[in-house]
């Protein structure tokens, strides 16, 4: 547990090194959210957990890419693989939940009176529990920066245009959000709150799984090499 | 002496090259080894397989004790300082936080470097970053370190003081192996191992 604390400590001190990255992460979401926000306070948050998402998953992607290079060292100082992406992971959900404290505080001032407040927040701790997986994910399958960023824009892009109703809407990762404003927003029946967060765990624990596996084997001890 | 690394019969293919072929390699406690030949010869390739890093087709690796390695490139976080770096490894070492800083610091004294407390790796030089490369590489005194030119950067001084480095790790027991294209210092080594003619010749040190 030490080991992944301190992966998870100094990922999080990395990142609030970066004051440029922070601010670009905290904008993201506030241009979606800003963009319709005279529309239907539904648009606007739907949109928010979208820009919410999209920049958690980057910032966990682009810290998986600029641990790479140090991986090899830590492997060999005794860490495996799922001290490292568990640790990071553990962070990014951190700065996720930083993140989205501020837009809760937002969308509480500016529709308080007319959104349920509690889903609200269910909706952005699932949209961040998704999130930084998601990222992970990416990032330690598709070995370069770029093209994890291109996969990772393809996804969200997807998720913004996919008909909620529809089947490939519920197969994409952060349907669950969407599920739970309308519920927040619309009044509409708890189903609604139930199908989210359901949606929402189930991809987390899936995602989470996953990271942890491939990370496995990614950073797995090779065989011709024994320790006597 | 015991022999802390035995390499045997490592073999390694990238496409139609051969780059290893069955390549066996020795090292005992307080023996310095030696990996010379021409680029792309596979010198990292043999130092990557060494620390399990990357699969041979063929060959095994046999480590008594601990690993420690030095990659090439600085494998550093920009935005971390040398101190949390300390603690970073330390933590694979399960050494604490206040031992891995301390052992940290020293033996950068060791290399003439005083890790500053505050500032991020991004603001060293390539050199200083070197330095902070090979002492983490050696905390926690493992007892087989992998070094893989991990003097790109330094000036003359720096250059001598990274051997002198070597052998005090030497005397105190460990076993090195050293990936060089400088051959300046070979006669201070016990073994050497060619990759351009795939042979391996006793140093002068022997």
């Amino acid at each position: 547990m030490r080991r992944i604390g301190t992966v998870a400590d100094l990922a999080i001190r990395e990142n609030l090194r970066r004051r440029g990255v922070l601010l670009l992460l905290l904008a993201l979401p506030l241009a979606s959210y800003l963009v319709r926000r005279d529309a239907h306070p539904g648009q606007s948050i739907r949109l928010l957990f979208l820009g919410l998402a999209w920049a958690v998953s980057t910032a966990a992607l682009f810290a998986t890419g600029s641990s790479r290079p140090v991986e090899p060292r830590l492997l060999v100082s005794g860490f495996r693989g799922y001290h490292l992406y568990l640790g990071r992971l553990l962070a990014m959900w951190g700065l996720g939940v930083a993140i989205a404290g501020p837009f809760f505080a937002l969308v509480a001032v500016d529709h308080g009176d007319v959104v349920r407040l509690g889903p609200i927040a269910a909706a952005m701790l699932l949209v961040v529990a998704v999130a930084a997986p998601l990222g992970l994910l990416i990032g330690v399958l598709v070995p370069r920066d770029l093209e994890g960023t291109l996969l990772l824009l393809i996804l969200v892009a997807v998720q913004m245009m996919a008909d909620p109703a529809g089947s490939l809407a519920k197969v994409l990762p952060l349907w669950s959000s969407r599920e739970i404003a309308t519920y927040a927003v619309d009044h509409v029946d708890g189903g609604y709150l139930t199908r989210g967060v359901v949606h929402g765990v189930v991809t987390t624990v899936a995602l989470t799984a996953l990271v942890l596996c491939v990370a496995a084997v990614r950073l797995r001890r090779r065989p011709h090499l024994r320790f006597v | 002496m015991i022999e802390r690394l035995a390499v045997r019969g490592i073999s390694k293919r990238y496409g139609r090259r051969q780059v290893l072929r069955g390549v066996d390699l020795s090292v005992h406690a307080g023996q310095v080894a030696a990996v010379v030949g021409e680029n792309g010869a596979g010198k990292s390739t043999f130092l990557r397989i060494c620390a399990g890093l990357q699969k041979p087709d063929s060959g095994e690796v046999i480590v008594r004790g601990r690993l420690g390695y030095c990659p090439q490139d600085a494998g550093t976080y920009d935005f971390l300082t040398a101190d949390e770096h300390f603690m970073l490894v330390g933590a694979g070492r399960e050494m604490s936080r206040r031992g891995a800083r301390r052992a940290g610091r020293f033996a950068a004294r060791e290399l003439r470097w005083t890790a500053p407390e505050r500032a991020q790796t991004r603001h060293l030089s390539g050199g200083t970053r070197q330095k902070l490369n090979l002492v983490l590489a050696g905390l926690g005194q493992p007892e087989v370190l992998l070094l893989d030119e991990p003097y790109t950067g330094f000036d003359q001084g720096a250059y001598h003081d990274f051997w002198r480095q070597v052998w005090r790790w030497r005397d105190a027991g460990c076993a090195i192996v050293v990936v060089t294209h400088l051959l300046t210092h070979l006669n201070a080594v016990d073994t050497v191992l060619d990759l351009t003619g795939q042979r391996v010749m006793p140093g002068a040190a022997a």
